[in-house]
């Protein structure tokens, strides 16, 4: 994109240069008004920058999280690109022979075997690392692996473990608390290794593969598997991992070509499964970053908006200030295309400055980002979702957020000076305004005629073709494009009027009548839809300004408000300034406003999610998958009263708009998790009357799968394709090659535990075998029992299973809580915004001083005490911000209403509407609070003006 | 050196009282105004500028007094000094016996409120109020009742003949009318004193008659009019003349003596 804005801003940058070198008028016009009043340049350049430092912002946020999960390639992976798995220890041989011979594009192979186990340090205070590793591996062989010994952090670690040894990954060595010298337990099938630490070896390459992970001797997994007959445990990972030609980072392009070279080899051995680690990761972490990226960069495109909306204003006000000047100058014969460059140079001075600053602001706004998302991501109980960030600004995107934000102020002000360049000498020249037209201009009617005819071609297409633009910004354009033609036939008030009337009832509601071409909307749905809202109560209140102003003038009648009735009248005689400084409120506080009744509104609904999701139960446990704890275990727990077990498994899946499989979580379930109630379920087949009736054919028929509203859904934002009851959906064995089509009985309400999609327990065993194994219990405490104090004492107490218990509804309040945090992170991103409508009306109030500098030195001269001139400024601020603020909270309160009481745009969470008011009146506060202070430095100029100065009295 | 005029040479022995009353008896009006040595400079970084050099000055009440004289010879910044707009550096203005140099900012302009009223050559109206609103505004400041302030201002408005104009904003109105507004804002509150600067420097010959018809017409009912102009014929109609030069007043007395004494120099 930055690469077409440059491209597009070439020209334009090409113009400048000339008229700097050749037009010496030019130049100097442009220039001399740059440098004539330097605070209000600053203050110019601020507002303007702070656009290019939200582009900017957004990249970094883009870069520091791509960065950080590619450089899992290098401390987790190292010379890993792929591995090659087989789910049966006992053909391990038979996997190593098969991948022994010399492949093309791989520089090595490398057997490991991987057990998961609980490690203990023992002691009187012992700690324990429930999920860790056990990993066999020959360190001689891995530290040739991929021929680059340092990238496998096994560089320096010495000989390979010997018995009763273990060298320990740091991951492990810090939750542990252990260092070498020290020894740890290990348990896994239902057998336990004491160990010793040797070392502890830094999480780079090898060294942080399956991390928490101890490297241990050869033998050690298989003496302790020996020692277990346990069914449902699932068998150590036998594989082999393979390093292709090109060091860490280079050897993905040959992935595929590898993966399908392994997949031959391997043919013939059953139940091998080939991953592109690497390449995956690399993937996941492009994706991840574009989605950051997306999300930051439309949250912040609001902001943009308002960013562009104030350089208008700017560019405007300074035409106004100028008019006889300009007028003048086009008299003694400056041509209308000079003056568009005067303008445009001037403006282009103020916009490459801006974009300047901006790239360097956006940096410190981005390094904000990262620190406050880091936290955010930590906060959660889930540690699969917990990420170290390092902070990365890659120069592209400093670039990137220079060029878009320096593209957008020079076109937003070239545009502005070519409409500004149209004035009349005479009227220019005598400051008269312009006449307002009875009848519309020929070019009015073309262009209207023109807006109609795209609006409607939008709309139809829109709606049929399931396009959300289209659908939800076509009959808008149509409806504001018919105002030429319809006022001459109806008052022009009413024409408009209705015409914004109609955009705002479109523009809410069109979710509700559309829903299915607005299924899966995203962020930018919501920014159209932001703008044309606030562009349609903005245009329908400066349509009506001056029957407002009529009632507010009627209020402000007494000799004491005559403050108020200066404050009220200039907003609104000057229509176009206050549209677009509302329009910079406006749009901003919406976002906010509807950002601040989702935090409150998901908080809220913490017990009723925690109700619908626990089935009657308490806890959720998770045990280790190599020595999983049992229901009958559990339930002989004094703390526990019952228990029902779910299988669990990662295979994959597809469906019609999901074609290609992924992994995902699968859990299936038994009669006992139906014995104490059922999850909720926000949709079902119509042939099951009531929850359990499906969930009892879910069980009952090996066909049937339940699943989330995000089911194979990656990242934020609402789901991109969306399962329905009825819909076929495809699961795969991958170690088997096998897979199985089901069809969807029903939706969950929500997945707060990532259960992912739920069959029956038969099917499972049935289908993956071994692959499943019950290594969830959900469990429900005695009466009398705290169970989160049952959830700690059941962690403390089975460790050797590797259990985690946790209360279900603190894992929802945990849940909530990330959410919350990421949704004020995003508040706080837009607050960005909020700072662009704040200075802007401070430059705005600034400039207004100097052109009403003569009527107010006829107001001082006539007996208007300067406190008075005073409260008039700030009162107009005030007025203006609060206007923007109630135009903003309104349209956010209605279309979030909407949007909750009406469409399924949340998928198939019931979440009920309350209005947020201690933070909507925070927000307000603080706005108006935030406008008042920039308001005031010129509102207190205003007042010291000497009326003799200010008349131009003085001789 | 410049050549000394006529009428300089008679200004250094010219009296600065105001030499006939107002109400056109002959007789001494009471004084509204009183200044005495006023002195004004305006300083910048590097130099200094003498605007007025002890300036003595009684004006009766009722008078229609003109001030002339050529630019930068101090006419409006003698304007502004005596109706409390600017400060002085010495001397002292006492308007009705209120010394205005003893007076902080917000009396002073209080007082200009409550006694005062302006015109100026750019009419200097407020471009979102309409005419009627413009006009009522210093009734509103100095606590009329709106509905009061209304009807008065309204009847100001149809005693300038803009009785059928009153709601339209001043880009509405043309020049001479938006003057008349300016008049009208001027005297509605019946000032002790108005101040006029120019008030057709910007108007056509037909408009600035009807202007000074009007500024005539208050007078003759007793309203005191300062108006400094570069028009002899406005000023030709004052009863009395001020002139100035180089910060000083070099003459004053009867508008017909010393327009008529120009014209036949």
């Amino acid at each position: 994109m930055s690469r077409f804005l440059a491209v597009l801003a070439l020209p334009i940058l090409a113009l400048m240069a000339h008229d700097l070198v050749r037009r010496p008028t030019v130049r100097r016009l442009a220039l001399r008004n740059v440098a004539r009043r330097k605070g209000e340049a600053v203050l110019v350049v601020a507002g303007s920058m702070l656009g290019t430092a939200i582009i900017t912002a957004s990249f970094i946020v883009g870069d520091t999280l791509g960065s950080s999960i590619r450089d899992f390639a290098r401390t987790e992976l190292g010379p890993i690109d792929e591995i090659a798995r087989v789910d049966d220890p006992e053909r391990f041989p038979a996997l190593q022979q098969a991948l022994g011979e010399p492949i093309p594009g791989v520089d090595g192979t490398l057997p490991a075997l991987v057990a998961r186990a609980s490690v203990v340090k023992p002691g009187p205070s012992p700690r324990a690392e429930p999920g860790a590793s056990l990993i066999e591996m020959d360190f001689d062989a891995a530290r040739r692996f991929g021929d680059d010994p340092p990238t496998t952090g096994l560089a320096d670690a010495g000989a390979t473990p010997g018995p009763g040894e273990a060298v320990v990954g740091e991951a492990l060595a810090e939750e542990l608390g252990v260092g070498p010298g020290d020894t740890v337990d290990a348990f896994a099938y239902r057998s336990r290794r004491t160990l010793r630490v040797r070392a502890v070896l830094p999480e780079l390459g090898l060294a942080g593969f399956e991390k928490p992970a101890a490297f241990v001797a050869p033998g050690t997994v298989a003496a302790l598997v020996e020692g277990s007959a346990a069914p449902d445990t699932a068998p150590p990972d036998a594989m082999v991992l393979v390093s292709n030609d090109g060091g860490v980072y280079g050897g993905t392009a040959t992935s595929p070509a590898v993966r399908q070279e392994l997949e031959r080899r391997t043919r013939g051995i059953a139940g091998v499964e080939v991953q592109t680690v690497k390449r995956d990761l690399l993937d996941d972490a492009d994706s991840n970053a574009k989605e950051f990226t997306e999300l930051f960069g439309g949250i912040g495109a609001f902001s943009v908006i308002a960013g562009i909306l104030l350089l208008v204003n700017i560019f405007v006000m300074l035409a106004d200030e100028r008019k006889s000047e300009l007028g003048m100058l086009r008299a003694v014969g400056l041509k209308r295309n000079q003056l568009v460059r005067a303008f445009g140079l001037e403006g282009g001075v103020y916009g490459v400055l801006a974009c300047l600053v901006g790239a360097v602001a956006g940096i410190g706004v981005g390094r904000v980002v990262v620190v406050v998302a880091e936290n955010v991501f930590n906060a959660g109980e889930d540690e699969r979702f917990h990420i170290t960030l390092r902070f990365t600004a890659e120069a592209t995107s400093l670039l990137g957020g220079m060029v878009i934000g320096g593209v957008i102020a020079l076109l937003t002000v070239w545009a502005t000076s070519l409409r500004i360049s149209r004035l009349n000498v005479i009227r220019a020249i005598r400051d008269i305004p312009e006449p307002l037209l009875s009848r519309p201009r020929r070019r009015g009617l073309v262009l209207g005629a023109a807006g109609m005819l795209a609006g409607g071609f939008l709309a139809v297409t829109g709606i049929s073709g399931r396009s959300w633009f289209g659908a939800l910004a076509g009959p808008p354009l149509a409806a504001l494009s018919a105002v030429p033609l319809l006022r001459r036939l109806l008052p022009g008030r009413l024409v408009v009027s209705a015409a914004c009337i109609f955009s705002l009832v479109w523009g809410i509601a069109c979710f509700d009548l559309l829903e299915e071409v607005f299924e899966g909307s995203d962020i930018p749905t919501f920014v159209v839809q932001g703008v044309i809202l606030v562009a349609a109560a903005v245009t329908l209140g400066a349509a009506n300004a001056d029957a407002i102003g009529r009632v507010l003038t009627r209020f402000a009648g007494s000799g004491r408000s005559l403050a108020a009735r200066l404050a009220f009248a200039y907003p609104m005689a000057r229509r176009f300034r206050t549209s677009m400084l509302l329009g910079m409120y406006a749009l901003v506080i919406f976002v906010l406003t509807f950002l601040a009744v989702f935090t409150e509104l998901f908080n809220a609904q913490a017990p009723r999610f925690t109700e619908e999701t626990r089935a009657g139960y308490d806890l959720v446990v998770d045990s280790n998958p190599a020595n999983p704890v049992t229901a009958e275990v559990l339930e002989a727990q004094p703390e526990v009263s019952a228990a029902a077990p779910l299988l669990r498994a990662f295979p994959e899946f597809s469906f019609e708009a999901h074609p290609t499989p992924d992994n995902w979580e699968l859990s299936a379930f038994d009669e006992r998790l139906l014995a104490r109630g059922v999850p909720a379920l926000g949709d079902r087949q119509a042939r099951f009357g009531r929850d359990v009736d499906a969930w009892r054919a879910v069980l009952a028929d090996p066909q049937l799968v339940v699943v989330s509203d995000f089911f194979l859904e990656e990242g934020g934002g609402p789901p991109s394709a969306r399962l329905h009851p009825g819909d076929p959906v495809t699961i795969h064995n991958p170690s088997t090659g096998e897979q199985r089509q089901l069809t969807v009985a029903a939706i969950t309400s929500s997945d707060w535990l990532l259960n992912g999609a739920m069959v029956g327990a038969p099917f499972a065993r049935q289908f993956l075998g071994a692959e499943a194994v019950p290594t969830r219990h959900y469990a429900a405490v005695e009466r009398g029992v705290d169970p989160e104090e049952a959830a700690s004492a059941l962690t403390g107490r089975l460790v050797e299973n590797g259990v985690k218990a946790d209360s279900i509804a603190e894992l929802i309040r945990g849940g909530l809580s990330q959410q919350e945090g990421f949704l004020r992170l995003m508040q706080g991103y837009l607050a960005l915004g909020l700072l662009v409508g704040i200075a802007g009306l401070g430059v705005v109030m600034v400039r207004a001083v100097r052109e009403r500098r003569q009527q107010i030195g006829m107001l001082r001269a006539i007996g208007f005490p300067s406190r008075l001139v005073r409260s008039a400024f700030l009162l107009e601020a005030g007025f203006v911000a609060v206007q923007g603020i109630v135009i903003g909270i309104v349209l956010a309160l209605v279309t979030s209403y909407q949007l909750l009481a009406n469409s399924d745009t949340f998928g198939e969470q019931q979440l009920d509407f309350n209005v947020p008011w201690v933070p909507l009146a925070v927000l307000l506060a603080a706005a108006l609070a935030a406008s008042m202070a920039a308001t005031a430095a010129p509102a207190s100029q205003a007042s010291r003006i000497r009326p003799a100065v200010a008349l131009r009295i003085a001789e | 050196m410049r050549r000394r005029t006529a009428a300089r040479g008679a200004a250094e022995t010219a009296t600065t009282e105001a030499p006939a009353g107002g109400d056109g008896s002959g007789g001494p009006a009471a004084p509204i105004l009183v200044a005495r040595q006023v002195t004004k400079i305006y300083r910048t970084a590097t130099h200094e500028v003498p605007a007025l050099r002890a300036v003595d000055l009684t004006i009766g009440r009722g008078e229609l007094l003109a001030v002339m004289g050529p630019s930068g010879s101090g006419k409006t910044t003698l304007l502004n000094c005596l109706s409390g707009l600017d400060e002085i550096d010495s001397g002292s203005v006492t308007i009705d016996g209120a010394d205005l140099g003893a007076m902080s900012d917000a009396r002073r302009t209080a007082h200009r409120a409550r006694h005062m009223g302006f015109i100026f050559q750019s009419f200097n109206l407020i471009p979102v109020l309409s005419a009627v609103e413009n006009v009522e505004l210093p009734l509103l400041l100095t606590g009329a009742k709106p509905g009061v302030a209304r009807s008065r201002a309204e009847a100001m408005l149809e005693r300038v003949g803009l009785g059928e104009r009153q709601s339209h904003r001043p880009n509405e109105l043309s020049g001479g009318e938006q003057q008349r507004v300016a008049i009208a804002r001027a005297l509605v509150a019946e000032p002790a004193i108005v101040w006029a600067d120019e008030p057709t420097g910007n108007l056509d010959s037909q408009m600035a008659a009807t202007v000074v018809d009007l500024l005539q017409e208050v007078n003759r009912a007793g309203q005191t009019i300062v108006v400094v102009t570069h028009d002899p014929g406005i000023a030709g109609r004052a009863r009395r003349l001020v002139r100035m030069q180089d910060g000083r007043i070099v003459a004053d007395g009867t508008a017909l003596d010393l327009v008529g004494r120009d014209s036949h120099s």
